[in-house]
């Protein structure tokens, strides 16, 4: 059978399984690896199954710890505190507000170069306070999303131009300027569409009202070690620091959700880990299950395939090909449409600066970490907000998403006249 | 009570499921520790492990084997090194051709077929291939891992977010297990970093005068089918590319990048001070155009989609329906390193490598990898 109609008939059983008869999405996936792997006479590869479903390990372990950590934030008060915080600086300033709400949610993301660690840990601080102020719960979660997006692209960390860069042997070198074009004026611009019409100024009456209890008088400053704890060692983890040890992400949210313990308002440590694998497991379901179809779908062909048939199109057609391809992608992950699509992609635009064309092709690739059934800053940015219906939020994402594209588009397509300017 | 019951049975059986899973895929899993076995030419002087340069990698999955072949008369010396990228095979299998052929009648050659021996233990997910692959020898099948481009994970973790190798290059974090990006190494740094640092003090123990580094890259990539030098040794570097071209062998010659950092022939030439360098065939079975991954890729290296892409414009190297195969990828590193030490002698009369036995490319080519390696014992 041609492995384009072996990926076809994955996706066909995929749909039949997923809304036909309504299984989870993660069981789905599974069923269509399995299925797609029989008709690509490849009979039942366990190995493959279970060493793609590895494929997310890292992931998976860092959306775990994360979980826990925003589960430990919330029932330990800080949460509370913070959202008191933030209301009482910003209740009154708009502007101001969405600018500093923007740069805090993309500030884990720039420094981790992961936008599921921004929506999980600066996203889940912001999110209460936006919704206090009159920002509707979907949109508030289309901000953090795509604010989480935008960190993820921003310098000074940008995995996914390092993998790109990785494929080409280009250094992660000149890039800072490239990436502050593309993302300022996209964090501005996408902060005031999402937030500016719906935000109220209220007074301090108001403000007062919908004040969530401050935990920072009783307990003092020891209520944000958590907090500070996170920040310092992911900040000390980005400049690699001689003498620091480099412990890894989910480590960092495990000292971080273990300091929160003893910071705030008592909690049963046990409990909150429960209910945040509890929440976390849907998720975790749809990631190995997405590991286990990309395996099958590069084990019978699919994946060359679909890759070669984007570069195949022709020159004038290409643009459009990185526009819908790379986002698309991003089902797998915008890591994998980084590595996959984005290093050909670079190499069909040699002619072009590869530092400026690999910091337009991440702004495009970020955008896939909106596509389902992954979608990890979406997903996680729906849960953050209390949003079951992913897509109600996916909504909203699609006018900022598609600034985010003219922006990578136009990036690419000035390129030349960008790199005379630099 | 009923509900809880059903819970329990459901749990159960997803329970014994899930075991027969990790017991059915462990065990393959685990067959990837099972070593490759190769048989050295007579010439062999000694085996050395890694730790014997730098003891700390004593008993670790990265103490690879250091084949040792001294000449009659002490003069220079010259490391091969293959297995830096498991998933690249003709760097490996060259580096086993060298290894099981070679006599050496002056100086001293030093081979480390498997350099990440940790990346021989395990593939990368999302990639598909298989596990290992066959090559015919008059007396059997000899069967070679297939493995990763990376350090397994089992033996090295967590990556890093953003990994700073010890060169000082910023990386993505799973780089962190490239060995190819951890030059010079890091005496307490990770396994990768470690093996790294073992073979520098390789370089600077055995006084190695000239070092060759062997790998494949996807025909899509622009450094293909060529050498790569350091720039202190272009002159070299020419000499051998008309030696090739000569021979009929089209090879391109690339300058290593100077801000490209922690790479084997940028380190080893700017620290270890030595005549370095990296050589590249077209490996259509490790390239994101491939189509099914299978032993038959590896071997023949015939791909639809490559002769498609090749079509298109898309490649580095030409790309027909008739592949690239092993045996030509292989016999252009063995003709690359023949040429590099002639050239190497044509300069340096004071350091002189000789040796003899390593495959002709047309023999490699007509008769087979297999007609030069050992049976099977």
């Amino acid at each position: 059978m041609p492995e384009y109609l072996v990926f076809f008939l994955m996706v066909a059983v995929f749909a039949v399984m997923a809304m036909g008869c309504k299984l989870p999405i993660g069981i789905s996936l599974v069923i269509s690896a399995v299925a797609g792997a029989l008709l690509g006479s490849q009979g039942v590869p366990v190995r493959h199954l279970i060493e793609g479903s590895f494929g997310y390990f890292d992931t998976i372990l860092i959306i775990v710890t994360a979980m826990i950590f925003m589960r430990v934030l919330q029932v330990s008060g800080i949460l509370d505190t913070i959202t008191s915080l933030l209301l009482r600086t910003f209740y009154k300033r708009k502007f101001s507000l969405l600018m500093t709400v923007m740069v805090i949610i993309m500030f884990p993301g720039m420094i981790t170069g992961s936008s599921t660690v921004a929506v999980l840990s600066t996203g889940t601080l912001i999110a209460p306070v936006l919704i206090k102020l009159g920002l509707p719960k979907v949109k508030t979660a289309a901000l953090i999303a795509m604010g989480a997006i935008l960190g993820m692209i921003a310098p000074p960390v940008n995995i996914l131009v390092m993998i790109m860069g990785g494929g080409v042997d280009m250094p992660y070198v000149g890039l800072t300027i490239p990436l502050l074009i593309i993302v300022i004026p996209l964090a501005i611009i996408i902060s005031l569409w999402l937030g500016y019409k719906d935000i109220r100024i209220i007074d301090q009456a108001r403000m007062q009202e919908i004040l969530p209890e401050s935990l920072e008088k009783k307990v003092g400053l020891r209520l944000y070690l958590p907090l500070l704890i996170v920040f310092v060692l992911m900040l000390t983890q980005s400049l690699s620091l001689p003498l620091i040890p480099d412990i890894g992400i989910p480590a960092i949210f495990l000292v971080g959700s273990l300091a929160g313990t003893f910071s705030g308002r008592r909690f049963n440590f046990f409990t909150a880990t429960q209910e945040a694998l509890q929440a976390a497991m849907p998720i975790l379901c749809i990631l190995a299950g997405v590991g286990m179809f990309i395996q099958i779908m590069t084990l019978t062909g699919g994946r060359g395939w679909i890759v070669l048939s984007f570069l195949s199109l022709p020159q004038a057609l290409l643009y459009g090909g990185i526009a819908t391809s790379m986002p698309l992608f991003g089902a797998v992950s915008a890591y994998g449409s980084a590595s996959i699509l984005g290093v050909p992609f670079i190499l069909a635009l040699i002619n072009k600066n590869a530092i400026i064309t690999s910091s337009a092709l991440s702004a495009i690739a970020g955008l896939g970490d909106l596509m389902p059934p992954t979608a990890l800053a979406g997903i996680f940015a729906a849960q953050v907000v209390g949003e079951k219906n992913y897509f109600k939020v996916l909504r909203y994402c699609l006018v900022p998403a598609f600034f985010e594209l003219v922006m990578g588009i136009g990036v690419l397509l000035l390129s030349p006249l960008i790199e005379k300017l630099l | 009570m009923k509900r809880q019951q059903q819970k329990l049975i459901t749990g159960g059986i997803l329970l014994i499921f899930s075991l027969a899973l990790c017991f059915l895929s462990g065990r393959e899993f685990r067959s990837m520790l099972k070593k490759d076995n190769i048989y050295p030419s007579s010439g062999l002087t000694e085996v050395q492990k890694l730790s014997h340069y730098f003891p700390s990698l004593k008993g670790s999955p990265g103490d690879t084997d250091v084949y040792i072949f001294s000449g009659e008369e002490a003069s220079g010396n010259l490391l091969i090194l293959g297995g830096c990228h498991p998933n690249e095979p003709a760097g490996f299998i060259a580096a086993v051709l060298a290894a099981e052929n070679i006599r050496v009648q002056k100086g001293k050659v030093l081979i480390i077929p498997q350099a990440n021996l940790s990346g021989f233990t395990h593939n990368d997910p999302f990639e598909g291939n298989p596990q290992r692959f066959p090559i015919s020898t008059p007396g059997g099948d000899r069967w070679f891992r297939y493995g990763s481009r990376l350090t397994n994970p089992v033996h090295q973790w967590p990556d890093p977010a953003l990994y700073r190798n010890p060169a000082g290059q910023k990386l993505a974090g799973t780089e962190y297990r490239n060995l190819n990006r951890n030059f010079p190494g890091r005496k307490n740094g990770g396994l990768t970093e470690k093996i790294a640092f073992g073979i520098m003090e390789l370089i600077r123990l055995e006084k190695i005068d000239i070092a060759i580094d062997l790998h494949e890259a996807a025909p899509e990539y622009p450094v293909i089918n060529a050498i790569v030098f350091h720039e202190n040794s272009a002159e070299l570097a020419a000499i051998a590319l008309m030696e090739l071209q000569m021979e009929g062998i089209e090879i391109r010659l690339e300058e290593s990048p100077k801000n490209l950092r922690g790479l084997s022939h940028r380190e080893w030439g700017d620290l270890g001070g030595i005549e370095a360098f990296l050589l590249e065939t077209a490996n259509a079975s490790h390239g994101r155009f491939k189509g099914k991954p299978s032993i038959a890729l590896i071997l023949e290296g015939k791909d639809n989609n490559y002769v498609k892409a090749g079509r298109l414009g898309r490649l580095f190297v030409p790309f027909d329906e008739n592949g690239i195969p092993l045996e030509e990828r292989a016999a252009r590193h063995i003709a690359a390193v023949k040429a590099l030490i002639a050239s190497h002698n044509e300069l340096h009369s004071e350091s002189l490598i000789l040796f003899s036995g390593l495959p002709d490319i047309s023999a490699l080519k007509k008769e087979g990898i297999g007609a030069f390696l050992k049976p099977p014992k």
